[in-house]
């Protein structure tokens, strides 16, 4: 299912835009070169970006880096807000499930 | 290395935007940092006219009000940092943290202006946490910046301007609203937006409330019920709604962290929003060289916003110059007291007056038009009954039909000895409130602002009433494309007698726990039993339970988590000690500080 | 109204005095905190427990409040996220290393289990370590650290429950002495009758002690610490370094708490925090724990050390006002010693002696000798 908003009376057509390539969960998937992590994870009809330590599904909710409920694993790194940090070709996201792991 | 500047501006929403255009028409070197993909703050995101005067932008759209202002302010010289947050304000300097760098920036500056706007307040109920959950200003990021809506079956909580406007522009987007909650007795937003989403079916439903979120790994529907008059839930009256996403709409609450980082003095003044830093007339807060505009000064509009920038950005160029800039001063002081004495603007007026800022009420035209104008003549119908802080209708009609009586909060009369049915108004009117109709002999007919995807000429629709609901069948009699400002007048021929009720169409083809600190997961129950055993203290609730410990740093939580100990207690919010605000506003990785050693230009 | 004895401060050693004194039968007792529970350097500090000291007497008061910390749960009621993961002390000058040998023999003395490590033992143990010019490093398993909000609160409710009051949001200020004799407190709720009053005030504490007329030797300087955002907890022990100016451990929770001290404080009460600080710690700590360059940096606080002229506190009673105690100048390391003066000054109260911990060596008395610094601090 895809969510992009195409035709909008007010803003207009989308404008054709560079389509790269990135990784979540093993999946590939299709994002617009201007998405967030966040926003390329909606537009593929993904909502559920993480657990937390008990378990629970997370999403985003504020979409501006203010709450950190996007959590996600990028290349590897945890805690990263889904939201605000733009996805990158080829970048491999996880779902982050409770607390993230150190790396060294 | 630290960077020095003579004039900060934290923000890029209209407020800091208007602020840095006035320092820097005086010469003043100015810098503005946003954290923010695109200059604007609020305007961006907003595809809706704005109200106010023409001064001021009305019947603009925000997002066009935004690119004009950057325009002007990057034209003056002012530099712009985007995607730059302004991570704390410390004892020895400022702290900016460039995301997309991953580096920081250490700033010294002799006058500061924090314009940061607000963030939106949340309310808990059960199962809350559930992807599909969204605060209403991630729903306007996501589908007006990029594009993408993260549902197609909306529940609005909140009936104030901004659950209204957002519903609207769901509906633009092609999502289904199914319907709005307020738990208040009254749409506390202008009714001119109501108005736009009720005729397009869109329930308001008032004294009701969210009590549940269903679904187990996302949203599948909600729980709504009845309020009593303490807003409480009333057993029995609980319905279900099939929807996807749940969109809060509950109100904003000042972003001070940066303000009281400063020392700035802060207070607790509903009036205003919640917490505010105490400021003069000028926009000065306690602390000399810092000044703040905008809805961090008190939750309003982008018009009052815009000036209190001029105020505070002519008060600081005027500190740093020396020039004698008063005349400047008092003339954006006037326009704040124009547009401030309407009745939506009664609480603002009564915040201030707690700081000994005062503005006058009244003197402006309340009672509506009772002539309907001639029947059979091609005239307009307004239906704007409040008095709000517009008038473009006035302003754009060339033959002067209209006026709002003097001051800008009056009410609209026609004079329909010079209205000649053109349809101006109706393009501009940011309401969408303006109509026209003429009764013929054998049909009448009604047209209708629109922003949708447009019919086709004499295509058939169903008449839709004040309400959404359906009155009977008509046709497309003629479409007035509005390719610049995107609304178009769509004539609608309709049965005779409907020309009263008809105000919208539409095609035939279409149609558990509660938590409060979300980083923590920790609930309601648990923080009203901490309470109960003795914590009743903010900070000490927030050391017992680790409540905004977390890395949202306490947006999310603080007020909340204020108001449930306020209620347990008895004790007045104001009276509470709202805990400290700690940089840093976003945390910093230590790679990023690390870069910022290496590297000191800007 | 009136209370035997009058405590002035509610943070860990205020609460811990009270909870004592209630244990030996002494319920006349209050609380005055002029905020609220645990506001003062308890509620800022870094929760350390550590045994490792340069002085014999220190080693034995630190060991002493460590059975307790043992069993807080038990006795006390409350969890507390008590964690003995030890402390790994680091050494980055030959000088403080040979010193570390010779504490580590008299500690050993003391019966506490402490091990030696070479720059090549810690990387084998802990890969995340960078070693780099480091000497040696010591490691005590039984040290530990625990949260010390619980902890306050823990003492504060299980007093409470054996009938002593507290009054938080209620500030003294003023001390009544006739004769030589304190016999009341001004609060900003009342006067308030007492035989014994208890400065346990913390960063105020030569304010309180003006009250009586009596000059301290203490001064409060700044500290400053900070947390980041969570990560998986991995990382059980606390690490220190004296030479190297640091601790850092990781909370059960997850995040680190790290801080490190200015010599360039001046003595007063500051409650702000300079970004400078963030710099000094971020290329200091990335260069020995690299895994934290992608870590972030979450909430920034400081709190206030009470030093005294020899960074050791200051206990027991004032050699001019009979009835006033002390137990204040706790030079930063006050959370660790709570229990053990908590039960040290109880004592004096109720027996005129204390039975458990000799703290005689720290009363006011000792500055008239001459200085002796405790070395081992941050
Ligand atoms: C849905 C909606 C509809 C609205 N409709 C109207 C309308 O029709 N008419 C009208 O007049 N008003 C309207 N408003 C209100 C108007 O948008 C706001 O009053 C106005 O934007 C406030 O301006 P501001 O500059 O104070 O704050 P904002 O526009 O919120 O700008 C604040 C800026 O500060 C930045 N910022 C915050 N913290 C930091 C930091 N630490 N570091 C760096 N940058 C930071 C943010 O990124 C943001 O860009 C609407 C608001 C909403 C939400
Ligand atoms: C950054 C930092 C890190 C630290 N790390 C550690 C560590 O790892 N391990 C360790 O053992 N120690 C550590 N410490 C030291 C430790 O925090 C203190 O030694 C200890 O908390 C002292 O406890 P207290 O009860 O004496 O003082 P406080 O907790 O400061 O309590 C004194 C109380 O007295 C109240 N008060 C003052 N004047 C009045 C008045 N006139 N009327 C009423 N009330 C009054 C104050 O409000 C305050 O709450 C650290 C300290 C800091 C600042
Ligand atoms: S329809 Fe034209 S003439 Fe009539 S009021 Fe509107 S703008 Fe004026
Ligand atoms: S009718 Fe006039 S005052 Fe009312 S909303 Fe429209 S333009 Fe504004
Ligand atoms: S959704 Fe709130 S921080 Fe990303």
């Amino acid at each position: 299912m895809s969510r992009r908003v195409v035709a909008h009376p007010i803003l207009g057509d989308l404008i054709e835009e560079e389509v790269i390539e990135f990784e979540f969960e093993g999946l590939k998937l299709k994002a617009l070169k201007s998405d967030t992590i966040a926003s390329a994870l909606i537009s593929n009809g993904i909502d559920i970006f993480g657990f937390s330590e008990s378990g629970k599904p997370k999403g985003f909710f504020c979409a501006i880096g203010k709450c950190s409920s996007c959590l996600v694993v990028v290349d590897g790194v945890p805690n990263v807000r889904a939201c605000i940090t733009p996805v990158r070709d080829g970048m491999r996201v996880e779902r982050q499930k409770g607390k993230g792991k150190p790396v060294w | 290395m630290v960077k020095k500047v003579q004039a900060l501006v934290i923000g890029a929403g209209p407020a800091g935007l208007c602020g840095s255009i006035a320092i820097a028409e005086n010469g003043v070197e100015v810098l503005v940092v946003d954290e923010g993909l695109v200059p604007g703050g609020q305007l961006p995101k907003q595809t809706h006219k704005f109200f106010g005067h023409e001064g001021f932008f009305a019947s603009v759209r925000g997002f066009e009000i935004g690119e004009k202002l950057y325009n002007d302010a990057v034209n003056l010289g002012v530099k712009f940092l985007m995607k730059t947050t302004v991570s704390g304000i410390y004892e020895d300097v400022i702290v900016l943290y460039d995301r997309e760098n991953e580096r920081i920036y250490e700033i010294n500056a002799d006058y500061v202006l924090i314009a940061t706007g607000a963030s939106e307040r949340f309310i808990s109920f059960k199962k809350n946490y559930l992807p599909g959950v969204y605060g209403a200003g991630a729903v306007q990021t996501l589908m007006n910046q990029y594009r993408v809506l993260p549902g197609n079956d909306f529940l609005i909580v909140g009936a104030g301007n901004i659950g209204l406007i957002v519903a609207y522009q769901l509906l633009q987007a092609g999502a289904n609203v199914k319907a709005i909650v307020e738990a208040s007795n009254k749409v506390g937003g202008y009714l001119v937006h109501a108005n736009k989403v009720k005729r397009m079916g869109v329930p308001i439903l008032l004294r009701h409330t969210i009590v549940e979120a269903i679904g187990e790994e996302r949203v599948r529907g909600a729980v709504i019920s009845e309020v009593d008059d303490s807003f409480n839930p009333i057993k029995g009256t609980e319905k279900e709604l099939a929807v996807d996403t749940i969109c809060l709409a509950v109100g904003l609450q000042p972003s001070i962290e940066l303000a009281a980082q400063a020392g700035a003095e802060i207070k607790y003044i509903p009036e205003l929003g919640g917490y505010v830093p105490i400021r003069d007339e000028n926009m000065k807060t306690t602390v000399d060289n810092v000044y703040i505009a905008g809805d961090l000064a008190s939750i309003e509009e982008a018009s009052t916003a815009m000036i209190e920038g001029y105020i505070a950005g002519y008060n600081i160029a005027q500190k740093i110059t020396g020039l004698d800039l008063s005349e400047n001063i008092s003339k954006m002081k006037k326009e704040l007291e124009e547009f401030r004495r309407g009745p939506f603007s009664g609480k603002v007026r009564k915040g201030l007056k707690k700081f000994g800022v005062e503005f006058p009420e009244g003197g402006f035209r309340t009672e509506p038009q009772k002539d309907e104008g001639p029947a059979g003549k091609l005239r307009v119908k307004i239906e704007c009954p409040q008095n709000i802080p517009c008038n473009p209708c006035e302003t754009s009609c060339p033959t002067g039909a209209i006026d709002v009586g003097g001051n800008i909060n009056g009410l609209p009369y026609v004079d329909y000895d010079k209205c000649i049915g053109c349809g101006v108004c109706v393009m501009k009117c940011p309401g969408l409130a303006i109509f026209l109709v003429q009764e013929l002999s054998d049909y009448s007919i009604v047209g209708i602002p629109y922003e949708f995807e447009l019919p086709e000429k004499g295509e058939k629709v169903l008449l839709l009433d004040r309400n959404g609901e359906i009155v009977g069948e008509g046709e497309i009699e003629k479409i007035v494309r509005n390719s610049k400002g995107k609304t178009h007048i769509v004539y609608l021929k309709v049965p005779k007698g409907l020309e009263d009720n008809v105000r919208h169409f539409v095609r035939h083809e279409e149609k558990e726990e509660e938590i409060v600190c979300r980083c923590e997961e920790i609930t309601r129950s648990e923080i009203e039993k901490a309470i109960e055993e003795g914590y009743t203290d903010f900070e000490e609730l927030r050391r017992y339970l680790r409540i905004s410990m977390g890395p949202c740093g306490g947006r999310v939580c603080r007020l909340q988590t204020l108001s449930i100990i306020s209620l347990k207690t008895g004790i007045p919010i104001s009276e509470l000690e709202s805990g400290r605000f700690r940089p840093p506003s976003i945390p910093i990785p230590f790679k990023a500080i690390l870069k910022g050693d290496e590297k000191d230009e800007i | 109204m009136k209370y035997k004895v009058c405590i002035i401060g509610g943070g860990i050693i205020g609460t811990a005095i009270a909870y004592f004194l209630g244990k030996l039968g002494e319920n006349s007792v209050a609380i005055f905190e002029k905020r609220y529970l645990s506001s003062g350097a308890t509620g800022r500090c870094g929760g350390g427990i550590r045994q490792q000291w340069s002085t014999k007497s220190n080693v034995r008061l630190a060991m002493r409040s460590v059975e307790f910390f043992k069993k807080f749960k038990e006795e006390v009621g409350m969890d507390i996220e008590y964690r003995q993961g030890g402390y790994l002390l680091l050494s980055y000058s030959e000088e403080e290393a040979r010193q570390f040998e010779k504490n580590v023999e008299m500690q050993r003395e003391e019966g506490l289990d402490v091990e030696i490590l070479s720059p090549r033992m810690v990387s084998k143990r802990y890969p995340y370590i960078n070693t780099d010019g480091l000497i040696l490093a010591t490691f005590c398993p039984t040290d530990g650290h625990a949260n010390p909000h619980k902890a306050t609160f823990g003492y504060a409710n299980a007093a409470k429950k054996m009938g002593i009051d507290i009054y938080t949001h209620t500030e003294v200020n003023g001390i009544e002495v006739k004769n030589g004799k304190i016999c009341g407190i001004h609060t900003s709720k009342g006067y308030f009758e007492c035989d014994i009053v208890v400065n346990a005030a913390g960063a105020w504490s030569k304010e309180v002690g003006m009250m009586a007329g009596v000059q301290l030797p203490t001064e409060s300087y700044r500290h400053q610490i900070f947390v980041t955002e969570p990560l998986e907890y991995f990382f059980p022990f606390m690490a220190i370094s004296f030479s190297g100016n640091f601790y850092m451990r990781q909370a059960l929770h997850g995040q680190f708490i790290m801080g490190q001290g200015d010599k360039d404080e001046k003595p007063g009460i500051n409650e702000n925090v300079t970004f400078r600080f963030e710099k000094e710690m971020a290329r200091k700590m990335t260069k020995i724990f690299p895994f934290l360059e992608n870590v972030r940096i979450l909430r920034h606080w400081s709190g206030e050390y009470n030093m005294s002229p020899d960074a050791q506190p200051i206990l027991g009673k004032s050699d001019k006002i009979d009835n006033f105690y002390y137990a204040i100048g706790f030079s930063g390391h006050g959370f660790m010693l709570a229990p053990a003066v908590g039960e040290a000054i109880a004592e004096l109260i109720v027996f005129g002696k204390t039975i458990h911990s000799d703290i005689s060596y720290l009363n006011t008395e000792r500055f008239k000798k001459g200085i002796v610094q405790e070395k081992n601090v941050v």
